[in-house]
């Protein structure tokens, strides 16, 4: 059963082509990682995902939300899109938090402003998920006072308070500080081990080897190798992602 | 040595009292209407296509660029003949006074909105909120932070403008005070009433300006 399908996404910033017709097929319950150099274009796909980019030719489909892109395709209007995105959180590299709301409000303005919950029902299920991501002591705290990780750790509280099908996590761990790396990657992981279904663009890659179930390597725009991660990171077929992973270890 | 003697005045509070009101009156009004006309071009600047955008950015110039007094005139002896209808004084200081706050106040909007990082827009997004959504709830809270130091200065600057309004015979707080200084021949004693009053009113605007930036800036 898929929670997502991409097909043949292709996506160009001016004559640059920086997707040329990526497709991903995600089963419920997956997680799935890409890794690639910068500017391979892993980034972008993800962010395809929930039409934060828009693709200019593909499909996407996640549970019942169905887009496709191209000429002649009217392009989808700003409720459609909003619809979409209830359904998938996403979590950026530089934690987007709302600085003028404590963190609380941060995680219930979803529920409360987008479905129409009730504060304080909103309110119960911050707390809950406060506590599940270890910060059930900086309800009250404003972002400012939180450092990179314990931010991090509110923006997927934030995503995860949608209770979205499909999480996406955009480099997650690399604007922090290396002490604070492991906090998150502890939240991510057990969220996967719940069974959420997840698309993560990480460098991380004893992480990614270590829970996904299958490890994507993107290369100038296309999805060059995806298998297992076994397959992916200990048996690279293409010598392009052989010395990728050998210029990666030297430097990690 | 010169005899201040500012128990001449004491016939005229009266008028005095009145120009002060009509100064605060023409403030509030023109501020009001002036941010309206700021907050919806301010917008506008940031998201309209060009063709909106190009036009509003040649009417904020054009105000910005020329002096407030020619502004003041024009409207009350060119507009007139030019659209055939007659204008009072009242109305044409009012015109001239809430296009001129509002070309400022649209730079300010625009400048706070801008300053609001674009991970916020994708933050709100990502949640499923709706663009005039992230704009009330998320980008503007942000920009006003952002713009009050600004606003607060545009805000004393246009009431110590609504001054030049007594050019064209509106009874204002200066106005009164050349009636005044014609009837008394006490110029200096009328001035320095004046100019204490203008600051009476708005030096407590600037103590209000600073508590308010304090508070909203707690968080930071």
């Amino acid at each position: 059963m898929s929670a997502l399908i991409a097909g043949n996404i292709h996506k160009a910033f001016g004559d640059h082509e920086v997707l040329k017709g990526v497709s991903l097929n995600v089963a419920r319950g997956e997680a799935v990682t890409l890794i690639g150099a910068s500017g391979s274009g892993k980034s972008t796909f993800l962010r395809c995902l929930n039409l934060l980019e828009m693709p200019q030719q593909g499909e996407l489909a996640i549970g019942p939300h169905k887009f496709a892109f191209g000429r002649g395709v009217r392009p989808a209007g700003d409720a459609q899109l909003a619809l979409l995105r209830r359904s998938v959180g996403m979590v950026f590299q530089h934690f987007n938090l709302f600085p003028h709301m404590s963190v609380l409000r941060n995680i219930t303005e979803g529920p409360v402003q987008v479905k129409g919950i009730a504060q304080s029902e909103a309110d119960a299920l911050g707390r809950d998920l406060l506590a599940k991501v270890g910060l059930a002591d900086k309800a009250d705290a404003f972002p400012s006072r939180l450092s990179g990780g314990q931010k991090q750790r509110v923006a997927i509280a934030r995503a995860l308070a949608m209770k979205p099908e499909v999480m996406l996590f955009d480099e997650p761990t690399s604007a922090l500080d290396p002490e604070l790396v492991g906090e998150v990657l502890a939240v991510i992981r057990s969220l996967a081990s719940e069974g959420m279904t997840m698309v993560l663009v990480t460098h991380e890659m004893a992480f990614a080897a270590d829970v996904s179930t299958r490890v994507g390597f993107m290369n100038d725009g296309v999805m060059a190798e995806i298998g297992t991660p076994e397959e992916t990171i200990r048996q690279p077929r293409s010598e392009r992602l052989k010395s990728f992973l050998s210029r990666f270890h030297e430097t990690h | 040595m010169y005899v201040w003697e500012f128990a001449a005045l004491k016939p005229y509070w009266g008028l005095i009292w009145q120009g002060l009101l009509v100064t605060v009156f023409y403030t509030v009004i023109t501020v009001a209407a002036g941010l309206v006309i700021g907050l919806i071009v301010g917008i506008l600047r940031t998201t309209a296509p060009r063709w909106i955008a190009v036009p509003l950015r040649l009417y904020i110039e054009i105000f910005r660029c020329t002096p407030l007094l020619v502004q003041l005139v024009w409207m009350y002896y060119a507009l007139p003949v030019l659209i055939g209808v007659d204008m009072s004084p009242a109305m044409a200081c009012f015109i001239a006074l809430s296009l001129y706050a509002g070309s400022f106040y649209a730079e300010i909007f625009r400048g706070g909105i801008e300053a609001v990082d674009v991970g916020q827009w994708e933050a709100g997004r990502a949640i499923g909120m709706r663009r005039g959504k992230i704009f009330r709830r998320i980008v503007l809270p942000q920009a006003t932070q952002v713009m009050i130091p600004s606003f607060i200065n545009q805000t004393i600057m246009q009431l110590k403008n609504t001054s030049l309004v007594s050019v064209v015979a509106v009874g204002d707080l200066l106005y009164q005070g050349s009636v005044i200084t014609a009837a008394s021949y006490r110029p200096l004693e009328v001035y320095t009433t004046i100019a204490v009053l203008y600051f009476v009113v708005l030096f407590p605007l600037t103590l209000v300006a600073d508590r308010v930036e304090l508070r909203l800036g707690a968080h930071r």
